[in-house]
């Protein structure tokens, strides 16, 4: 008698305790990668003909724009010179997280990630990443530090400063001395809530010099950060950030140029922003170990190394082409914006893809205790 | 072998071991579910806190000595004991007032209480940041009429992540608060007063205590409640006020110390479970929501 009426209570507890938690604590991503870790994956659910299995190349990027954009400039292309292959662009994000539970688990479903150089030595040291095949992909045609063992450029973005012009009329920050300048410059400033790109602007608005960035000095930056800290908006995705400005929430901050470009076309360039002291970073392709296309994937990779495809994207998303080649290639009013072109390209530093690799995940920690 | 022979005896057994029977066969299949998409996951979080990177309790050791994880804790304490107060000290007096009110009233608040619950948290948030933003509404129309000059930040701070979750939570504190008082007899507060207490004072010393067990069920209820939030902070916080489930989606998605999130969420769980059993001492919970 007892005993049912426990057992009972026992059931009626947990179920009301899955209800109540249901939509609140798991959340899509957090599900893929429980899924992921189960062996399962969401593209295992697509019906697929058994004979396509191995000629399909699932790319997959961090959604949005992101997937038709990528869709037009190398999947398509890619489709119509071997039409015996199928290239799918999935946005449901490469988060570390998914790629090693996807890998560990045995069940992976993707084939090439749209990641960063850091994530590629990370992401490749603990033995989630095939190597790049250097004799299908051409080294040649990007920069030699584009070229990693795990990861391979695919477009160059950058942590640049952005300011709202109704704000500071006929002015230009100079560098990130004047963003961190809340005296002269009154306003809420925007900050990226990770540290890519974030300690170098903060070291710079210290008075370190471009070139005595790395190895960054962590406590500098910190200190650095934290005297603002009040005064400013951390943003966690790339459209918040687009809206911070949008909102006319912050007047001055530290923003992608891609989502900045946006923003600057959106508001007849109310908000500019500069390449001025910005930090370029190499998007790279990084490929899962045991991926299910195997070397074929590589040559899809050595076709979006077209300097063409590349413009293509820069024009769609705003993402600067990573070849060199595709710099004269860009419409000459688009050159301005292009964060690989000769002259925007030699105003901005190159982040150490090495320092962050070894040094990310305890300084994120460190940054989000700084700022909370 | 014992259960086929039960089950085919099962026309001759009392009644109630029937509904026993029953009972089992039905919960059969979500157990079995639950084993494979629950425990089983549960487990391997579990071990992955005691196994990696090294085996052994260093992450939990790690819990009390990592500064990152201690400020995310105590920001974590904080945000929840302020809000689920202000939540509870709200739920009480909304239903008392909807207790206490007549029939057709009373539909009509418990229908707002529920429709409230029923939005979704993210349109929540959203609904929070288009009203409360520096352009919003609220912020427009105060310039507007000249009570302020500058607009007030009331979000993407630490005020707009308590009020997302008081919003989230008022009807977790509601639900249970209503229950409990519509077991209090109303004669005793007229009878306090017919006896000479002030109408405080049979509220202090009659209507509060009775409604003591509705409180505390509900306090804990709100306070567990608040420990998971995760969207709300995210997007009402402006990057400032990070929870411990944030902290646990960073460390697992972008830091890969996955023994130290898993070992964050274990503790998580292990302090819901200790006060889910306190609470199943206080109150039974098919009670709680009002169930006969």
């Amino acid at each position: 008698m007892k005993n049912r009426r426990l057992s009972s209570d026992t059931e009626t507890r947990v179920e009301r305790f899955r209800e109540m938690t249901d939509g609140k604590l798991v959340n899509r991503r957090t599900f893929m990668t429980v899924l992921a870790a189960l062996g399962v994956s969401s593209t295992a659910f697509r019906v697929t003909p058994a004979l396509a299995q191995g000629r399909e190349i699932v790319l997959v990027n961090w959604g949005g724009d992101a997937v038709t954009a990528m869709t037009e400039a190398f999947a398509d292309p890619f489709m119509q010179a071997d039409p015996e292959y199928s290239v799918y662009v999935d946005g449901s994000g490469p988060s570390s997280g998914a790629v090693k539970s996807m890998v560990e688990s045995g069940a992976v479903t993707w084939d090439v990630a749209d990641r960063n150089m850091p994530a590629s030595l990370e992401l490749g040291r603990q033995g989630l990443l095939e190597e790049i095949d250097y004799t299908i992909v051409d080294r040649s045609k990007v920069r030699p530090e584009h070229a990693g063992q795990w990861g391979i450029g695919n477009y160059i973005f950058s942590n640049v400063i952005s300011w709202d012009t109704t704000v500071f009329p006929d002015w230009e920050p100079a560098g990130w001395a004047d963003v961190w300048n809340l005296a002269d410059y009154p306003g809420t400033r925007t900050l990226r809530r990770h540290i890519d790109g974030q300690l170098e602007s903060a070291l710079m608005a210290d008075g370190v010099a471009p070139e005595d960035l790395y190895p960054l000095d962590v406590d500098r930056a910190l200190a650095k950060i934290a005297e603002i800290k009040e005064n400013t908006i951390f943003w966690g995705s790339g459209s918040e950030s687009q809206q911070l400005f949008r909102d006319r929430e912050v007047v001055m901050g530290n923003v992608f140029n891609t989502r900045a470009s946006v923003v600057r076309r959106e508001t007849d360039a109310e908000i500019e922003f500069t390449y001025k002291q910005g930090i370029v970073w190499p998007g790279a392709w990084i490929v899962m170990k045991g991926n299910p296309a195997g070397s074929a994937v590589f040559e899809f990779i050595a076709s979006t190394q077209d300097p063409a495809a590349q413009v293509v994207l820069f024009e769609l998303l705003g993402n600067g082409p990573v070849n060199p080649e595709a710099a004269s290639m860009v419409p000459d009013e688009l050159k301005p914006l292009d964060p690989g072109s000769p002259e925007n390209f030699a105003k901005q530093i190159s982040a150490d893809a090495e320092w962050y690799a070894e040094n990310s995940a305890e300084v994120l920690n460190r940054y989000i205790e700084t700022i909370s | 072998m014992s259960d086929a022979s039960q089950i085919a005896a099962a026309p001759n057994l009392p009644r109630m071991d029937r509904t026993q029977v029953t009972v089992w066969a039905m919960a059969l299949l979500p157990i079995a579910v639950l084993s494979v998409f629950y425990f089983y996951p549960l487990i391997r979080v579990l071990l992955i806190s005691v196994t990696e990177p090294t085996p052994g309790f260093g992450n939990y050791i790690d819990i009390f000595t990592s500064s990152p994880v201690r400020k995310v804790l105590s920001t974590t304490l904080w945000i929840c004991v302020v809000s689920s107060s202000i939540s509870l000290m709200l739920g009480y007096l909304l239903a008392y007032a909807i207790v206490h009110a007549t029939g057709r009233w009373q539909s009509w608040m418990l229908l707002a209480v529920l429709l409230s619950f029923w939005v979704s948290i993210l349109i929540r948030a959203f609904a929070w940041i288009a009203l409360l933003q520096t352009r919003g509404m609220v912020n427009e129309t105060l310039q507007a009429i000249g009570l302020i000059d500058d607009p007030i930040r009331f979000i993407r701070n630490p005020f707009g992540v308590i009020l997302g979750m008081v919003h989230y939570m008022i009807p977790y504190a509601v639900l249970p608060l209503m229950a409990n008082m519509r077991t209090i007899d109303t004669r005793y507060v007229p009878a306090a007063r017919g006896l000479g207490a002030s109408p405080f004072g049979a509220f202090w010393r009659v209507f509060l205590p009775l409604s003591l067990p509705g409180l505390i069920s509900a306090g804990i209820l709100v306070f567990i409640f608040s420990i998971g939030f995760y969207i709300t902070p995210a997007l009402l916080g402006g990057g400032r006020t990070t929870m411990v489930a944030e902290y646990i989606a960073l460390q697992v998605n972008e830091t890969l110390a996955w023994g130290q999130g898993t070992a964050l969420a274990s503790s998580m769980l292990f302090v819901v479970f200790t006060l889910l059993i306190v609470l199943g001492r206080i109150v039974k919970f098919r009670n709680m929501f009002g169930a006969a």
